[in-house]
This record gives structure tokens, C-alpha cells and sequence, in this order.
């Protein structure tokens, strides 16, 4: 069963002059569900043309099913392989049924006519997908979903043992998106056929295969479950950017969350800023003074919630406690200490307890200025011990509130601003 | 109820056709009474027992010998230029390509031109040097452009369309020089790239019978082929079709049958791209329908055509030039609607 069913060894291809593919090494085994991922030009869709025929390689070898893919006739290889290539246009009019019968030529020829067995096979091929409620419409005349159906429709009648996709997603909605994934990914669970997929989005990538393999300079980059595969390491590797990494909620695989391409404006002075936080409301503001180039602390944190996971993948220094317990006041010693170094603290907007409360004790003393988001006393559930602590905080230091986190970064702005003229 | 509207369609087509046929026997400059035309028709043609008294043998001659042959060669190179058409079209993934647009027509041409020129009267095999000529003009020049557009294993079509219209081109400016040079024989290279089916009879339908019935196996047997090759090459190959092998097939049945047909009746332009457009908006791409109509409806076309051309007027118009006077306009008013529905490539 789990044999080997499409090798490839030291596979080069490319276009002109130049090679894409350098050097490929890699082997697809049955019922495997392969995910193709690289940068634009890494050579992703290359390689699908090299199995599907298209482009002749230029070194090493690939074998289909044990057979050596140079020898086989376009009707055999079309016979093993089938592809589903990106949003796909046809000039004539031709029906839905008619594009599908097209998937049974490579099992007949100019002396085998289609016989009702093609018939039953496009007839279920359609079922299957969908599609035979629009069987007699013109092809051109569907949406772009349905189309995508139509096209797998052919695949399947083709009845092949590996499917190859090309970026079948590209210029769908969500919604179709989501649709043509299930149907592969049922193609592969109940047919067991194997699929081998270039996909651009990571996320679906991650959610729909059982394999990853990543391309980069004409070779392989990486190959393995989408968890060994997403890592950080990888994605700014592929992205050139900076990302998030977390594990999705609903379908406990990894998922990437694209930050920033274009370097934040730094700020002129490395300052230290101290981040009262711990829910999750403070994400966009850690990333972004991060970004900045301020140097960020932040703390008492519960494990596990989306601000602690910023921290996390950022490596800002933070201090933290287990979910779903209080703050400590040896926890909120070590608070303090990274507080005492912070010109600036800023209570972000974060709901109040009575077991987080602890973080605001001991502020009076810290050298910052405090600023205070106001929107944190609208998710007061300390019984008015919260008012009570900003009262007495009130009356030892000034205490700056503010509206929200970018009122907070323009303030920033304006006194760097302040400053530097002074200098001057 | 599709495929019986189809099949309704190729009844009604192949019934009309024969009425045409007929129809056309039947009109000529040479008046012969309606009623002798079938008893001409009935006696000479299916053997039947019919009352031949009181009728010619001149009479006889010009329907048996003339007029008949004459319509059924037209039915003959019509069909023929139309399916060549309809195939280059599937390979070429357009409809405004034709037999033509390779050079046949220029290749044959000059075979022609140079024969008439070096005034070949002999024969081999009792065809006339000048058709021989044009023969392997013809086929010449497909080899040609087929060998110039080659990169690799593969012909692109674009390569191809380019260097054919290049080729074509070439070829024609070496006809004009044969013409100048030698201007007593100007006059028939003109009237033979005009096109016409006059003075042609049941020798030269023998002549060109063979080459049509294996080209037209060919096309005929590459049907599905074809079509899936009208969803794009990539998909084609990824679908099991050796698409260079199908290119090669049908621009090699294509040739045979063009150059077989023009080398007998001169350049006919216009049918190959006209009749498969028609054909196409209505009954839709699929080949299995389009060439067997586009067959029906060239024959017809040519027919009708050939029939204006004798007794329009009391001097013989090339046929075709009547057939380019139709085709022309068409062709442009296919270019304003493709451009509208900015579907042109």
C-alpha cells in the first residue's frame, strides 16, 4: 500500500537558459496528501509541468508507479497522472459534461469511441463533484468555482492514481476555496488517491496536507509534517517577512499570521518601555513598539493567552504565571524590577480582577511616567478596587490616560520629537 | 433532444445539399428544358430506362460531361477546403485561421506559374504538368514552413502562423516575377489564381477523390482530438494527446487535400475560413458535428457560388472571386464582433 508512487532523482528542469529546478530529490508515497510551498519562482509549478509532461528535463529522473517517466506515451502517463491546473479558460463552448468526457481520451483512441462505461464514469465523476446539476451548461458561462469543480471532475474521470494541483485555489473565494480543498482532501481519505498540491496559501497548506515540502533555490528546503515545516526559521526564509506562528484553535495545526514586510520607522532612541498586559488586546501594540526598535518589557502574563504569545514569539522579556491563577506578590516583585528600569509604563487595555489587580500594586514607587489606557476601567470587575488603587496611585505620581494604543505611540512620537530639538 | 436536434441538422443538411446538386444541374446558359435535364439525369446517371427521344446529344454532353461533373467537383473542393479549414482552425486554436494561411495557396501558385511558364505540356500519369506543379508547390512549401517553425520536437503554432504568412509572402513576390518576366502568360496565371471550376470534368474529380477520402479519414479519426486540443495544448498533453504527432496528422491531411483540390481548380479562397465559422455557431466546437457539416455546408457554399459565377453574367466568372466577394465581408464582420467581445486572439 504505502509504496513509493512518483520518485524523483536529482531532477533538473527550467526555462532558457536558466535551471529552476537544480536538484530534486524527493518520493511521494501512496495516499500521501503532498503540499507544495516556495517563494514565486522556486520552481513549484515547474515541477508539476516536468511530471505532467510539459517540459522535458534536463537531468535526472523521475518514475511514476515504477515506471520510468521518459518512456511513457502522453495517453500512458496521462493515464497515472491527472492535473487540475489555476483558473482555467476555454475560447469555445463547450458544455460542463463535455470538458469532463475529455478526461476519458487517454483510454481511447481513434478506434474506441466513448462506450457508455466512459459515460458512467463521467456521470459519477460529476456526482462526486457537484457538477451534474450544471452538466449541460456551458462551461465558460460558470463561475469560477463551479469551473474548478468541472476540472476536478476531469481529473477524476481520468481516473488516475496521482492528482496533481496547481494552485487550484487562486481565484477563488473562501467559500470555493474551502469547497475544492474538502473535495481533494476527500479524494485522498476515501479513494486514497495521492495528491501532490502547489499551494500558495500556508494556512490551507497547513489545515489540508498531510506533507509539506518546501522549495527553495532549485532543491528542497524542507520536507515533513506541516508542524516540522512552519516553523519561523522557514517561513521568514520564504516570506521575507515577519510572521507569526501559532497553532489554530479549530484545527490544531500550525498557522501563520503575516506581520510586516516594510520595516517599522524606527524610533531614535532605544527606550524601555514597561507593558502592563495579559489578555489579548495588546498584541498589535507589543508588535509594533517591538518594531520600533523601543526595547519592551512586559508582564505579569497568563500562559497560554494571544499577548503572552506575541512575547513568546518576539523573545520580549516578560514575566509570567500560569493560566488561571492570580498574581503573586513575589511575581509582581519581579514586575517591578523590570519596571524600575522603564522610563515609560503603560497599563494597556486589559479587563481588571481582583487577581490580576496585584500587577498596579507597588507603581507609586516606580521612577516611569505611567500612562493608563482608559478603556481598562470599562472592563472593571474588581468592584471598585480598581478606582480605588488608581485614586491612591493617583495621589503619589501622574498618572496620563489615554485613549487608545496609538494616542499612546503618537505621544511617543512627540516627545522624541521634544526631545530632540531640546538637544539641538 | 441535443443530439436529436443535431441529428435532424445533418438530415436536413445531406437532404438540401442534393436538392442543390440538382438545382444546380438543372441552371445553365445552355437551355435545356427541365423535364429533359431529368430524363438526361435518370438515363445517364442511374442507369434507369428513360425516354431519350427528341433530346440532343449535344445535350447529353453538356449535362453529363459538363454541367454534373462540374457540380460535383465543386461540391467536392468545397467540402474539402471547409474540413481542411475547420482542422487548421482546431490546431491553431483560432478561427480566423484557413488552408491558406500556410502558403498552400502561394506554394501551388508557383508550382503552377512555373508550369504554365515553362509551357509543360506533358503529363505523367495523365495529369497535366501544370497541376503536378502546383502539387508539389503546395506540398513544398507546407515542408517548408513546417521545418523553419521547428524548435526541437516541437512547432509552435505562432512560429508557425508567422513564418507561414513570411513564406507566403515570399512566394508570391516570386510569382510577380515570373509574371513580369514573361508577360504573354499573364493573363492565365491571373485567371488560374482566380480560381475556377470550368472546363473541368469527371478526370480531374477522379484526380483529386483519393487524396480528399484519406485526408478527410484523418481528420475525421482525429475528432476528439481536436477538440480537446481547442482547451489549450498544455491541457491536451496533460490529457494524453501527442499534440505535436496531431499537428503534424493534420497539417499533413490538410496539405494533401488542399494541394490535391487547388492544384485541379486554382485558388478558392475564403471557403475554409467562412463555412467551419458558420458551422461552429450552430452546432458548437465539437468536431464529431463540425467537420461532417462543415463537408455539407463547403460543398453547398462552393456550389452555389460556382452556379453565380456561370450565369451571372454572360461571360465565366472565377469562382473565386465570387467566393472571396462573400467571404471578404464576412471575415471583417467576424473580426467587429470577436473585437466587441474582446475575445480576439
Amino acid at each position: 500500500m504505502n509504496q513509493d508512487i512518483l520518485t524523483f532523482s536529482h531532477v533538473a528542469a527550467g526555462y532558457g537558459e536558466k535551471n529552476i529546478l537544480e536538484d530534486i530529490t524527493l518520493s511521494i508515497k501512496e495516499g500521501d496528501f503532498a503540499g507544495l510551498i516556495g517563494c514565486n519562482g522556486a520552481g513549484k509549478s515547474t515541477l508539476i509541468k516536468c511530471i505532467s509532461g510539459l517540459l522535458p528535463l534536463r537531468g535526472g529522473s523521475i518514475s511514476i508507479c515504477q515506471k520510468e517517466h521518459a518512456a511513457l506515451k502522453p495517453r500512458e502517463r496521462a493515464q497515472l497522472v491527472a492535473v487540475v491546473p489555476q483558473s482555467y479558460h476555454v475560447k469555445y463552448d463547450f458544455t460542463a459534461e463535455d470538458i469532463v468526457l475529455m478526461g476519458r481520451n487517454p483510454y481511447l483512441s481513434f478506434r474506441k469511441k466513448e462506450g457508455p462505461e466512459d459515460y458512467a464514469i463521467v456521470e459519477e465523476a460529476m456526482r462526486a463533484t457537484n457538477t451534474e446539476i450544471f452538466r449541460k451548461r456551458l462551461y465558460n458561462e460558470l463561475s469560477g468555482g463551479e469551473r474548478q469543480r468541472v476540472i476536478l471532475a476531469r481529473a477524476i474521470a481520468q481516473k488516475p492514481r496521482i492528482i496533481l494541483l496547481d494552485e487550484p485555489t487562486s481565484a477563488l473565494d473562501v467559500h470555493h476555496q474551502i469547497e475544492v480543498m474538502e473535495l481533494i482532501s476527500r479524494l485522498n481519505e476515501e479513494e486514497h488517491m495521492t495528491v501532490l498540491a502547489v499551494l500558495h496559501d500556508i494556512n490551507m497548506a497547513s489545515r489540508f496536507c498531510k506533507r509539506m515540502i518546501m522549495l527553495q533555490d532549485g532543491g528542497v528546503f524542507a520536507d515533513g509534517t506541516p508542524q516540522e515545516v512552519i516553523n519561523r526559521e522557514n517561513m521568514e526564509q520564504l516570506y521575507q517577512m515577519k510572521l507569526l506562528i501559532r497553532e489554530s484553535a479549530i484545527f490544531h495545526k500550525p498557522e501563520i499570521i503575516p506581520v510586516r514586510v516594510m520595516d517599522a520607522p524606527k524610533a531614535k532612541e532605544r527606550r524601555h518601555i514597561h507593558v502592563i498586559c495579559g489578555a489579548n488586546k495588546a498584541v498589535k501594540l507589543l508588535e509594533e513598539l517591538d518594531a520600533k526598535g523601543y526595547q519592551v518589557t512586559a508582564g505579569v502574563i497568563n500562559q497560554g493567552s494571544e499577548d503572552w504569545e506575541i512575547c513568546r514569539e518576539l523573545h520580549i522579556p516578560c514575566v509570567e504565571i500560569e493560566p488561571f491563577t492570580p498574581v503573586t506578590p513575589t511575581k509582581q516583585e519581579e514586575n517591578l524590577r523590570l519596571i524600575a528600569d522603564a522610563p515609560l509604563i503603560l497599563v494597556a487595555d486589559v479587563p481588571f480582577g481582583v487577581a490580576n489587580l496585584q500587577n498596579l500594586v507597588g507603581l507609586e514607587n516606580a521612577p516611569g511616567q505611567i500612562y493608563f489606557h482608559k478603556n481598562a476601567l470599562s472592563n472593571d470587575y474588581t468592584n471598585g478596587k480598581l478606582i480605588r488603587q488608581l485614586e491612591y496611585l493617583g495621589t503619589k505620581k501622574k498618572v496620563t490616560y489615554i485613549g487608545d494604543h496609538d494616542e499612546f505611540l503618537h505621544l511617543l512620537e512627540k516627545e522624541e520629537k521634544r526631545i530632540s530639538k531640546n538637544k539641538n | 433532444m441535443k443530439k436529436l436536434r443535431k441529428k435532424w441538422l445533418l438530415f436536413l443538411s445531406i437532404f438540401l445539399c442534393l436538392a442543390l446538386i440538382y438545382l444546380c444541374t438543372i441552371v445553365g446558359t445552355a437551355s435545356i428544358s427541365f423535364e429533359d435535364v431529368n430524363r438526361i439525369l435518370l438515363h445517364e446517371i442511374f442507369g434507369l430506362p428513360a425516354d431519350m427521344e427528341g433530346i440532343s446529344q449535344g445535350s447529353i454532353t453538356i449535362i453529363r460531361d459538363v454541367r454534373l461533373p462540374r457540380v460535383v467537383l465543386g461540391f467536392l473542393a468545397g467540402a474539402a477546403l471547409a474540413v481542411c479549414g475547420a482542422g487548421f482552425q482546431g490546431i491553431f486554436k483560432n478561427p480566423m485561421a484557413d488552408p491558406f494561411v500556410l502558403g498552400v495557396s502561394s506554394g501551388a501558385a508557383l508550382g503552377a506559374s512555373i508550369g504554365m511558364v515553362l509551357r509543360f505540356s506533358g503529363s505523367f500519369l495523365g495529369i497535366s504538368g501544370t497541376t503536378l506543379l502546383a502539387f508539389i508547390g503546395a506540398f513544398a512549401t507546407i515542408g517548408l514552413v513546417y521545418n523553419i517553425s521547428r524548435v526541437g520536437k516541437r512547432v509552435p503554432v505562432s512560429t508557425l502562423l508567422l513564418s507561414g504568412i513570411a513564406v507566403s509572402q515570399t512566394l508570391s513576390a516570386a510569382m510577380s516575377i515570373i509574371m513580369i518576366l514573361n508577360r504573354q502568360t499573364l493573363d492565365q496565371i491571373m485567371f488560374w489564381t482566380m480560381g475556377s471550376l470550368n472546363g473541368k470534368g469527371w478526370r480531374q474529380i477522379l484526380l483529386v477523390l483519393p487524396y480528399a477520402i484519406l485526408g478527410g479519414l484523418i481528420l475525421f479519426t482525429s475528432s476528439r482530438e481536436l477538440d480537446i486540443i481547442l482547451t489549450g495544448e498544455d491541457t491536451a498533453i496533460q490529457l494524453g494527446v501527442n499534440v505535436e504527432f496531431l499537428k503534424k496528422k493534420v497539417l499533413f491531411a490538410s496539405t494533401l487535400i488542399t494541394a490535391a483540390v487547388i492544384s485541379v481548380t486554382g485558388i478558392i479562397g475564403f471557403v475554409g475560413l467562412v463555412v467551419p465559422h458558420i458551422v461552429r455557431m450552430l452546432t458548437g466546437p465539437k468536431h464529431r458535428i463540425l467537420l461532417p457539416l462543415s463537408l455539407l455546408f463547403g460543398g453547398t457554399f462552393l456550389i452555389l457560388c460556382d452556379t453565380a459565377a456561370r450565369s451571372l453574367a454572360s461571360w465565366e466568372i472565377p469562382v473565386g472571386i465570387i467566393t472571396s466577394l462573400c467571404g471578404g465581408p464576412f471575415f471583417l464582420y467576424l473580426l467587429r464582433n470577436m473585437k466587441k467581445g474582446g475575445d480576439f486572439s
